[in-house]
Parts: C-alpha cells; structure tokens; sequence
C-alpha cells in the first residue's frame, strides 16, 4: 500500500519530483506526501480503526 | 520507506542527477590548507575526480584530473610560475583551465587557443579549501561565522567515510540517537572496559521540535529535567543546508562538514573553533589532523561519541536501502530533511536558487548561527565530555585547548 498520486491535484507522485515517504504512528500507516506541482504537503493516514466523537448537546 | 526511485534520487550525487544538480549550487570544502602545495594533488568531489595545486606565483587552481591532450592524470604534473604542465608532454595549463603552451606542436599553431582543461572555481576560507562545481555565475563562499571569528582557536580533523553523505545528515536530525547511541550503546562499550558511563549524553529526551529556517534546519530538545526555559530548547542548533551540522558548547563550536566525494563515499570534516575566557595568543596555523576510523584490530572504534556515529552511517551500507526501512513518528526529523532535499531540488530544476545561496555581499560578512552554550544543560560538563569523547580526542592542541579552558586532562 502506498500512496500514488496527489490528493490534492492528482499528480503522479511515484514518478519526477514528487515526495511520497511512509512512517508508521502506533498502527496508522502514516505517508508524508509532497507534490511539486501544486506544492501541497499533506499526510495520508491508513487507520487500523475510526473514531468519532458525537459533539456534546 | 521510500521507494527505490526517491532512494537513488535523494543519494546519487553525480554530475547530471538532480541531487547532483542541488548541490553543485554550493561551495564545498575540497582539501585542508595543508594538502595544496607545489605538489598537485587528487581530490574527489560529487563523483569529479580533480587535481589540486598551487603554482609558484600561489594562485591554486582545481583541474579535472585527465589532460585533454592524452588523458594523462594531471596529478603527475608540475607546477611552474603560472599553472601546471602536464607530466606526459608538457602541456600546460593555467587555474582557468586555459592551455598556455604546447611544446610539440608548431611554433605557430594556434591550436592552443582552442583547448581547454575543465577547471573550477577554488578559494581558501578560515583554513580549509573551498571549490564550486557548478554553473556560472558562482555564487559568494558563505562567511560562516566559524570560519571567520578573529578571536578564537581552531584545529580541523578529517576522514574519509565509506557511505552516501545522506545517511550522516539524517543523524543529525536524529535527536533520539543520543540517548541510545551515546547514552545506552556507549555506555555499554564503557562498561565493558571496565569505565564509567557518560552522563552527559544519557539523559531521556522528553520532547524534540524540528523548524525549517532561513539557514536549513533547526532542532531543539527538551531533556529530562530541563524546561522549555533551558538553550536545548529556546536555541536549538541547526542542520546548515545542505552539508552541515553546527555543534557545541562550553565555548567549543564545530561544523561536522559531510562533503560528498561520491555515491558511497564522504569526506568528514570536523571544523573547530575554541573561545576561551582569556583570549589566548593567535595561532600561526590552522592545526589539521586525521581521525582514526579502526583499532588494530580492523574493527570500528566505537569508544567515543564520534565513533559511535561512524559506526552506525558506515554500517546503514554504502548506500542506506530506505526501501526496507521502517520509520516512525521519532523520525519526523528525518522525513523533513529528506522532503527538504526534494523541494530544494525543485527549486534548481525551476531555474532559481536553492536555500543558502549567497549573492549579496552585504549579508556575507558573518553569516552567524544559532547554537545553546549551556548544551544539555551544563556548559562546563558538556565541555569536559566534548573534549574527552569527539573526535578531539586526536587533536595536537588538545592539551593545550584544555589548559587555555582551566579544564583538567
């Protein structure tokens, strides 16, 4: 599993400038993408599980 | 993990690689002021192999190492007056490359005029060689403050190391290494020979912060016991784009300088200075010395903070295989370098300049950094342990630098 291309502009990150780097945080499969295209940096987080917090009301 | 492709992008330094193309943007030391004689000397830089010389008139001059005549090693020349004749037939060619005579051609030919050898660009700053292989106009050599500061002492020590330079500027931003390599690992080593562990570098860290800054990275920590009020952490000290980690304190400063000779090859340059409380007498020169890398037995020394760090770029393999790595959020330090590297090989590949080019005058008369005094805690200890555990330790003046300092041997 990696991540391929830009989430924000759809790049191809594989190939060229673009930065794809994996790091693992717990047992989230974390990857730093960065895109020299659109120069947007983000991290795409593979989740073991999801959680969500109903708001207070 | 990175992928093979980023791996070979982010370490092949070559000429024509886009990690090659970045870093023919800066200056680079090539020799210590002691190697450029009359005696013409091989250099090796980003995957050139070079020659090295100073003329009888004192201009040095950096050639690529084939004669364009017969291919002849130009090291195998003289030096004359002005330039270097080839050894082979005499060729002979000044620090501009230009080929000012050739003794077996015709006295009026003019086929002189149209060869020339590759030369480069070379200038000497604060005890070391500096040359620029890149494209013209070359920008100005940085005025580091170590290398220019008129009130300290320095001494220069140098290896050659069997691994791609990457893999020791990631350790720099590495601040968990510490406590592990130096604190547990090197107290290990200490144990077994029957000595006490080092303190000073044992202490958990608590919290390390990583910034992107006008000079390349700066790294603070917050160490077990300290506060955020502490200089671990409200200065930090910084990775120096794109070859330099900026250490010390207790009045010791040190640029460890990762020059790429190749692919799996690094010329490891530990430039000190030493700023006493007394200024001391000025020195007649720059003391240069070469650090041992293995005991007598062939195995890597690993007795010492510098050593330790050795072992573990030089054992990572020539080339670390980032593909079969596994990072995690302790390497966030590293993961920022490697994207540092990337964009800034963007900028080149876009026409501009990367960070930490210089091109006005004005900002280059002392480019100061920052860096703690009070590292890791203690000025004093952390003086007394830099100058027993690093690479120091071979230093001819040490005796001398821990008598100027009131520090006991």
């Amino acid at each position: 599993m990696t991540v391929g291309f830009c989430p924000g502009c759809g790049a191809d990150l594989s190939s060229g400038t673009g930065f794809v780097q994996e790091f693992w945080s717990g047992e989230d499969q974390n990857f730093l993408c960065w895109c020299a295209g659109c120069g947007l940096m983000c991290t795409v987080v593979i989740s073991a599980r999801l959680l969500s917090h109903e708001p207070g009301h | 993990m990175l992928s093979q492709e980023k791996n070979e992008r982010l370490t092949a330094v070559g000429p024509g690689t886009p990690m090659g193309n970045l870093l023919r943007r800066y200056w680079w030391p090539v020799a210590t002021h002691d190697m450029a004689g009359r005696v013409p000397v091989r250099r090796r830089l980003l995957g050139e192999d070079l020659v090295l010389f100073r003329d009888a008139g004192g201009r040095l001059g950096l050639l690529a190492e084939q004669c364009p005549h017969r291919r002849a090693s130009l090291a195998l020349g003289c030096t004359e007056r002005t330039g270097l004749r080839c050894g082979y037939h005499g060729w002979l060619f000044d620090a501009d490359g230009r080929c000012l005579e050739q003794p077996g051609e015709p006295a009026d030919s003019t086929f002189a005029s149209r060869i020339r050898a590759v030369s480069y660009p070379v200038a000497e700053l604060g005890g070391l060689i500096f040359a620029y292989l890149g494209p013209a106009p070359a920008p100005l050599l940085p005025r580091y403050d170590l290398f220019v500061w008129p009130d300290v002492w320095r001494d220069i020590a140098h290896a050659e190391l069997p691994c791609n330079f990457v893999q020791i500027m990631e350790n720099s931003v590495d601040p968990y290494h510490v406590e592990w390599l130096h604190g547990r690992y090197g107290s290990f080593v200490k144990e077994l020979a029957g000595e006490p562990p080092v303190r000073v570098v044992t202490k958990k860290h608590v919290k390390v912060a990583f910034e992107v800054f006008e000079h390349g990275i700066l790294k603070r920590r917050v160490l077990e016991g300290q506060t955020e009020q502490d200089e671990d952490w409200k200065t930090g000290h910084p990775l120096v784009f794109p070859g330099m980690l900026r250490v010390g304190g207790g009045g010791i400063a040190t640029f460890q300088i990762r020059v790429p000779v190749d692919d799996t090859h690094t010329w490891h340059v530990w430039y000190q200075t030493y700023r006493f409380d007394t200024p001391a007498r000025p020195q007649a020169s720059v003391p240069v010395y070469q650090v041992p890398l293995v005991d007598s037995r062939g195995e890597w020394l690993r007795d010492y903070v510098d050593g330790q760090d050795i072992c573990a770029w030089v054992t990572q393999g020539p080339i670390a295989d980032r593909s079969r790595e596994h990072l995690g959020r302790s390497d966030l330090g590293v993961i920022m370098l490697r994207k540092l590297y990337f964009e800034q090989m963007e900028r080149v590949e876009a026409g501009q300049d990367p960070i930490c080019v210089f091109r006005d005058p004005a900002v280059n008369v002392c480019i100061e950094l920052p860096m703690e005094r009070e590292k890791f805690g203690g000025a004093r200890a952390f003086r007394q342990m830099w100058l027993r555990e690093s690479s120091i330790r071979y230093s001819p003046i040490r005796d001398e630098v821990l008598g100027l300092f009131g520090d006991v041997a």
